[in-house]
């Protein structure tokens, strides 16, 4: 038996985690995944870390390895067939040449995948789009998770990442800690604030569960759902009130200060304690802690963007920050701690429709010129479309030059993802023609009119940004099995026959093309990364001393122009849909620690589908399952105005009174049913985190019991998974 | 004295990365090449999350075994400092789990094994401080948080004596230590 140890970053959260495969290369088995010394994990791993990997073995516990290329020959009501590449390439091609001459290239959206295939494929399908097809269309998932954190911090610091890195949350003296369940999404980030308590931090936690982190904390604000802006207006209002500000701080580095102040003053602390649900004495303690520190850390996760004002809390939160004096050293500022392996890295390679690889923005001439030049075409100069308004640009626009009529679906499953489950089956079913390129059948898959299969992580080289900006290599550790490609040659095989050539050796070739157009990342070379384990961003000369920025705003000094960072004060509004008598409840959606994303990934992981498989948990107060008569594991339907779906009642004490919690990795239990299409206007991010639902108690629970297993069978089949032959 | 596997839960995150790695100690490896449903899933441990309190429990391996007393069959005797129990004599009687004070004992499934009359056999699952496995309990090796310890004879003796100094100290009106 020949056994390799190849070291790689981890497929799964975006702490970064180093991770050596184990592999018997006789066999192409991998044997296990060790811990090894990152800078992020310095020698641990999570359960996804240490047993994520188990799809490369295909076991088809809930989806199937897609091995071949397949189109519907004869339109959208023929069936998938399986064809050869070269024929499933010129379908591609000659369906979006005709699209495209017929309403223009904007009739054409596409997305990036923020998972598996990494930054060269993300800076080729951006590409793709922009260079052959000849749209800004170009969007990917942090549209609907973190959208809200680059846009509110480019308005604020001027640069839309963590401007601090993962190792010095440990040593902050306090950890102001909002909206963010480092336990379930990035257990190795939970394991720094753990430590930092250890060592003596303090922490504010603001969230209306008690999550780990709120069990820990020095103080828990369990404010009510969608009260983010109005409690932490609050404390910047105890801050100033109480003169807590760093007046030099404020004068040499901010601008907008006073205006702020204004917005400011109507929050006292009484005044947000009705609005939030919580003691005014508590958000006075908790201003008066956050502002007394030098190393004060803010960080957040999804229980800020996703709201209706999330790109305004963002803000808000830098505000803390800036008139603190809480940037530029280490153990400072703020940090949007992003959730997948690449969602960083896939904001880094421009998958945005408004800005190019490196935050260089699509309508700066300068710009444009440059990548006009290196890629030797005319560029769009309008913003593309976010992905999250594709619902709207085909079902409600009724003109037909306006309308998306191609879809490049490329690594991500919007079925399953994107908020209000039947609106988005609409839309995506009336989109002429879909391109879906994934390593596995999902539930957009079905709706395909051409599938690329391509490598998954495990089975490629590339790079991925973690969330604190560390560009990390990705390495190939088994050969892939079946008719696959990488995805970054998927994507010039469909350029090229489209009449844009695009062809690269190896992924350090896109790389150095990537590097030399982004001064942000120039000095990132492949060279560093395998010398120094990685480069954190920016790094701008190649030069092996420049070894990349730990933390951003050194000096107090932003990313703006003039180097000044801009407070912006807005006021609280409600969320879109308030419970009332006919949907009681208040539905919030989360993570499952053991699940990632989709559930492709994971729910083809023998440990971590035993751990917890369909119907997922809906978790609901105690008292609120006396009053309805439910009790532990019991199947119970839930609500909203927009559908319904079947999942198991988990009483906890850890959740308010009226407010209810569901993990969207379910595809049984798919809380996207009930979720609202409504969106944050400044991010285009979906409102997850709250909408109106009811809970209702099934007296046949066997029969209920049997409608899982029913549809859990169904769902295996029409992914592929041949059923008879598994069980037989 | 006997070992065992403590948690803290001031460092416990709940993530269950210990309740895989227990499965995997005690199934094998071989466990990811095998049909997806053809194995065990019985963690030895389990995460108990209260309101405040989130931490795993497992066998406290006692020196005067309450399910040693209760077991009928001689299954549970006491093996280099583990309290050890012997599956392949377990008849699923329930007086161990019956009898364990802390919860720490359940009664599971086998797969593949029935009883005489055909039914599934089921027997007892408790913490073994993995025995046979090189490098000891995989519980606390795999922890991202070193949120368990193995805690060993002279980990106690050393904790205890501790403890006197520090109640000394807290006798001493100089404070002088």
């Amino acid at each position: 038996m020949a056994i390799k140890e190849v070291q790689t970053t981890c497929a799964y959260c975006a702490s970064g985690c180093q991770i050596g495969m184990v592999v018997d290369t006789d066999r192409n088995q991998i044997l296990e995944a060790k811990a090894l010394d990152g800078r992020t994990n310095r020698g641990k791993l999570c359960l996804k870390g240490y047993y994520g990997w188990d799809y490369l073995n295909d076991p088809q516990i809930l989806t199937k390895r897609i091995q071949k290329p397949m189109i519907r020959k004869n339109g959208k009501n023929s069936r998938l067939e399986e064809v050869e590449w070269d024929e499933a390439i010129r379908f591609v091609a000659e369906h979006l040449n005709k699209i495209k001459e017929q309403y223009g290239p904007d009739a054409i959206m596409g997305t990036a995948s923020a998972r598996g295939p990494g930054n060269e494929a993300g800076y080729l399908m951006q590409k793709f789009m922009r260079a052959c097809v000849g749209t800004n269309n170009i969007d990917h998932c942090a549209r609907v998770c973190h959208a809200a954190s680059v846009v509110g911090c480019q308005a604020s610091i001027g640069e839309g990442a963590m401007s601090l890195g993962v190792p010095e949350i440990e040593d902050a003296s306090v950890i102001f800690n909002i909206g963010y369940n480092a336990a379930t999404s990035h257990p190795i980030v939970a394991a720094r604030i753990v430590k930092a308590k250890q060592k003596g931090c303090k922490i504010i936690c603001i969230d209306p569960r008690v999550t780990e982190t709120a069990r820990i904390a020095d103080v828990h604000l369990q404010l009510k759902g969608g009260t983010n802006l109005a409690l932490t207006n609050a404390i910047a209002h105890v801050i100033i009130e109480e003169n807590l500000i760093d007046q030099e701080f404020i004068a040499n580095n901010t601008k907008n200060f006073e205006e702020y102040k204004k917005v400011i003053e109507t929050y006292t602390p009484e005044y947000s304690a009705d609005i939030c649900g919580v003691d005014a004495d508590d958000i006075k303690k908790a201003a008066r802690i956050y502002a007394n520190s030098r190393h004060s850390v803010i960080l957040w996760g999804m229980g800020i963007t996703q709201f209706r004002q999330g790109v305004s809390v963002v803000e808000s939160c830098c505000n803390l920050a800036m008139m603190t004096g809480n940037f530029g050293r280490r153990s400072t500022g703020v940090g949007p701690v992003r959730g997948q392996n690449n969602v960083q890295g896939t904001c880094d390679m421009g998958d945005l429709p408004n800005q190019y690889p490196g935050y260089q923005n699509v309508t700066d001439p300068e710009v444009r010129k440059k990548f006009e030049e290196a890629w030797g075409v005319k560029l769009s100069d309008q913003i593309g479309v976010q992905l999250t308004r594709v619902p709207e640009l085909v079902l409600k626009e009724k003109d037909p030059n306006k309308q998306i009529h191609a879809y490049y679906i490329f690594g991500e499953d919007p079925i399953q993802s994107d908020p209000h489950g039947q609106e988005i089956r609409q839309a995506i079913a009336s989109v002429d023609f879909v391109i879906v390129q994934d390593c596995f059948h999902n539930r957009t898959s079905a709706y395909a009119d051409v599938i690329l299969p391509s490598t998954a992580w495990g089975e490629h080289e590339g790079v991925y940004t973690s969330c604190d900006r560390g560009f990390q290599r990705v390495r190939k550790c088994i050969e892939p099995t079946g008719d696959v490609k990488t995805d970054c040659e998927i994507i010039c095989l469909v350029s090229t026959a489209m009449g844009y050539p695009m062809s690269y050796e190896k992924t350090e070739d896109i790389w150095n093309e990537m590097i030399d157009l982004c001064p942000k990342f120039t000095g990132a070379t492949y060279e560093k990364m395998d010398l120094y384990g990685g480069v954190q961003w920016p790094c701008y000369s190649k030069d092996l001393s420049d070894k990349g920025t730990p933390y951003l705003h050194k000096g107090g000094k932003f990313a703006h122009p003039d180097g000044k960072g801009v407070f912006i004060g807005v006021d609280y509004e409600e969320v879109y849909e308030k419970e009332g008598e006919e949907y009681p409840f208040s539905l919030s959606t989360v993570r499952e620690v053991g699940h990632y994303s989709v559930r492709t990934m994971t729910g083809n992981c023998r440990m971590l589908r035993s751990l917890e498989d369909e119907p997922g948990w809906v978790e609901v107060n105690v008292e609120d399952c006396k009053e309805l008569n439910l009790k532990k594991g019991e199947l119970v339907w839930v609500t909203s105005k927009r559908g319904h779906c079947m999942t198991r009642c988990l009483p906890t004490e850890r959740v308010a009174k009226g407010s209810i919690y569901m993990t969207y990795q379910w595809w049984i239990g798919a809380c996207n049913e009930l979720t609202i299409g409504q969106l944050d206007m400044q991010s285009k991010t979906p409102e997850y985190k709250y909408c109106a639902c009811r809970i209702e108690k099934i007296e046949d629970q066997e029969w209920a019991k049997k409608y899982v297993d029913a549809n859990y069978k169904a769902i295996r089949m029409e992914m592929g998974i041949d059923i008879r032959k598994k069980e037989g | 004295m006997n070992h065992f596997v403590k948690g803290n839960p001031d460092l416990c995150i709940g993530c269950r990365t210990c309740l895989i790695s227990c499965v995997i100690a005690h199934e094998g490896k071989r466990i990811f090449e095998i049909d997806p449903d053809g194995f065990d899933f019985n963690p030895k441990l389990h995460m108990v999350k209260t309101k405040k309190i989130s931490v795993p429990v497992q066998c406290k391996h006692c020196e005067d075994p309450a399910c040693m007393a209760a077991c009928p069959n001689g299954c549970i005797t006491i093996k280099d400092h583990a309290v050890s129990l012997d599956t392949s004599k377990c008849i699923g009687c329930k007086s161990c789990m019956e009898a364990c004070p802390f919860g720490a004992i359940d009664m599971v499934t086998v797969m593949g094994e029935k009883n005489s009359d055909g039914s599934e056999r089921i027997i007892a699952n408790k913490c073994d401080l993995c025995a046979k496995v090189p490098g000891g309990p995989a519980c606390v090796r795999t922890c991202p948080t070193d949120a368990l310890c193995l805690v060993e004879e002279e980990d106690m003796e050393a904790k205890i004596e501790n403890r006197r100094k520090e109640a000394a100290r807290s006798l001493d009106t100089t404070k002088e230590f």
